[in-house]
């Protein structure tokens, strides 16, 4: 799925923000990328999805090799991952429904298909009922579900939090990071970047420590959350098969 | 592409348009004065070039006679001209005749003191040519008849209406240059704002793998539209303009009633032409932003 092989990246300044790393993750894995402002995190992320090219090393994601891949086939590789921002990043003047559709519409995705697909997240992420708000009527967290249902919409093989919980309170964070558990459980592979260390206890799972642009520690901690204790992820998989 | 992302993406185009009304109105406006000058340059030339043919191809010329010259004198001379080859027919135009003409400009009182030996006019033979191709040489045989002032030089007025078109061709040239630059560069600003409004969209767009043709096309069809607009309005201002002006012109100068171009034969062609240069023009000034704009990647996107 993902495969880095003793990458650098250097920037034109002269900051080297990561320095000759390796890692692998696996298809379906759940894994937590931590570190301190500056550490590499986003530069790590951005290599992922090709904002940035590697000064050195070799990059494979989800089948493509980003060390040698044409522009043109750049947004293919980026249909294969969804992202959630901090900020939501969300269009004000859309509503949730659109916000959501949005991302399948920049892909030229039927209408048919569309408003089937963002029915079905909009459940996923329990947004029922706040179809027509607009982002500035919903609350931090909910901001956060239309990001994540816009970034699931697509049915990517990996999503890429970054800093989801950043922007928002400690009992919704819970919420959202209980979402992508239950996402993960349904094969999605979920890289979460983050600084707060207090999830990463809390879930558990593989944990990546990036420091000074190297991976200081790749721990597996024991999972504590199941959400089949809460949710039944299954039903939504057969609502979307219905 | 499929009809439905077709149909999306003209439809965002167009949203575009209304959004962004200002700087729409101002590239509309700008565009439209170009291509109304392009168009009246294109149109003068076109008339300018059927006059000048229109002239080419009359075979007659006007052949004035000394004005002190007498009746008897002139009808010598005449016979005179008809002795020369390539003169195929020689009517004699008297200057009675001649200041009848001027009777109504010159009024009753003034016309009445112009006859007799009074009249200023000399008498006048119109003569038509055989062959065109002879034409300086029978000119130069006319002009060395002892009697003959002048002789209408039609070369003459072909050599200034060349050089009339050929000042309104440079002139509309670099006019035509200067304002396309400028449109390009209204256009392309206006393309950039609108781009700029909608950051957010285009850094999702691409990061849920848009391809950069889907986010272009938005906007060049937002720059194509208004380049149509102001085709089909500067077309409708030349159209409407053009059959006043050639009038005006015509009572003027009584050969430019016959000698332009009527409406009929040229509406359909500024219509096309015009339209289809400020949609070619609007392309390429939203081609021109938008692809500077679409290297940017993420935060870039986004001003970050």
């Amino acid at each position: 799925m993902i495969h880095l092989e003793n990458v650098s990246k250097v920037y034109p300044n002269g900051t080297e923000a990561l320095k000759n790393i390796s890692l692998d993750i696996e298809q379906g894995e759940f894994v937590f990328i931590v570190g301190p402002s500056g550490a590499g995190k986003s530069t790590f992320l951005k290599l992922l999805i090709h904002e940035e090219t590697a000064t050195f090393g070799k990059i494979r994601v989800n089948g493509y090799d980003l060390t040698n891949i044409k522009q043109r086939k750049v947004p293919y590789l980026r249909r294969t991952m969804g992202i959630v921002f901090q900020d939501f990043r969300l269009i004000e003047k859309m509503n949730v429904y659109d916000n959501i559709a949005f991302a399948m519409r920049a892909i030229g995705a039927h209408e048919r298909d569309i408003k089937k697909r963002v029915r079905f997240v909009i459940d996923m992420v329990g947004l029922n009922g706040k179809e027509k708000c607009r982002p500035n009527e919903l609350s931090g967290g909910e901001q956060q579900r239309v990001s994540l249902a816009r970034a699931l919409v697509n049915n990517p093989e990996m999503l890429i939090a970054d800093e989801p919980t950043g922007n928002i309170d400690p009992k919704m964070s819970f919420d959202i990071m209980k979402k992508l558990v239950e996402i993960n459980n349904r094969g999605t592979t979920i890289i979460v970047v983050t600084h707060e260390h207090e999830l990463v206890k809390e879930f558990g799972g593989r944990v990546v420590i990036i420091k000074g642009g190297e991976i200081e520690l790749d721990k597996k901690l024991p999972t504590k959350y199941h959400p089949s204790d809460e949710t039944d992820v299954s039903e939504e998989d057969s609502e979307e098969a219905e | 592409m499929k009809f439905t992302s077709s149909r999306y993406l003209v439809k965002e185009g167009l949203k575009n348009i209304w959004n962004n009304r200002m700087m729409s109105l101002a590239s509309v406006v700008v565009l439209v004065s170009c291509l109304v000058i392009t168009g009246a340059a294109v149109l003068i030339s076109a008339n300018v070039n059927n006059l000048i043919s229109t002239i080419g191809d009359d075979n007659q010329i006007n052949v004035y006679l000394d004005y002190q010259m007498s009746d008897i004198e002139a009808i010598r001379l005449g016979t005179e001209i008809k002795t020369i080859p390539n003169v195929d027919e020689c009517k004699f135009f008297s200057k009675d005749e001649g200041i009848k003409e001027f009777k109504d400009k010159i009024g009753n009182d003034l016309y009445q003191s112009m006859q007799g030996d009074d009249n200023p006019l000399g008498h006048v033979y119109k003569v038509r040519l055989k062959d065109l191709s002879e034409y300086s040489s029978t000119i130069d045989e006319i002009k060395k008849i002892d009697g003959v002032v002048s002789v209408s030089d039609r070369a003459a007025i072909a050599r200034t209406l060349t050089k009339l078109n050929y000042f309104v061709a440079i002139a509309g040239f670099w006019v035509v240059l200067i304002l396309g630059i400028v449109t390009l560069f209204i256009i392309s600003n206006t393309i950039k704002m609108t781009m700029y409004s909608r950051r957010f969209e285009i850094s999702i767009m691409k990061s849920v793998g848009a391809t950069n043709t889907f986010v272009r096309i938005p906007f060049i069809i937002e720059a194509m539209s208004i380049g149509l607009l102001a085709g089909l309005l500067s077309s409708a201002a030349l159209i409407g303009i053009y059959d006043p002006v050639r009038e005006s012109a015509g009572s003027m100068l009584s050969m430019l009633a016959t000698a332009t171009i009527p409406l009929s034969d040229v509406w359909l062609r500024i219509l096309l032409a015009l339209s289809g240069a400020g949609i070619l023009i609007g392309a390429l000034g939203g081609f021109i932003s938008i692809t500077k704009y679409l290297r940017k990647e993420g935060g870039e996107i986004l001003g970050w």
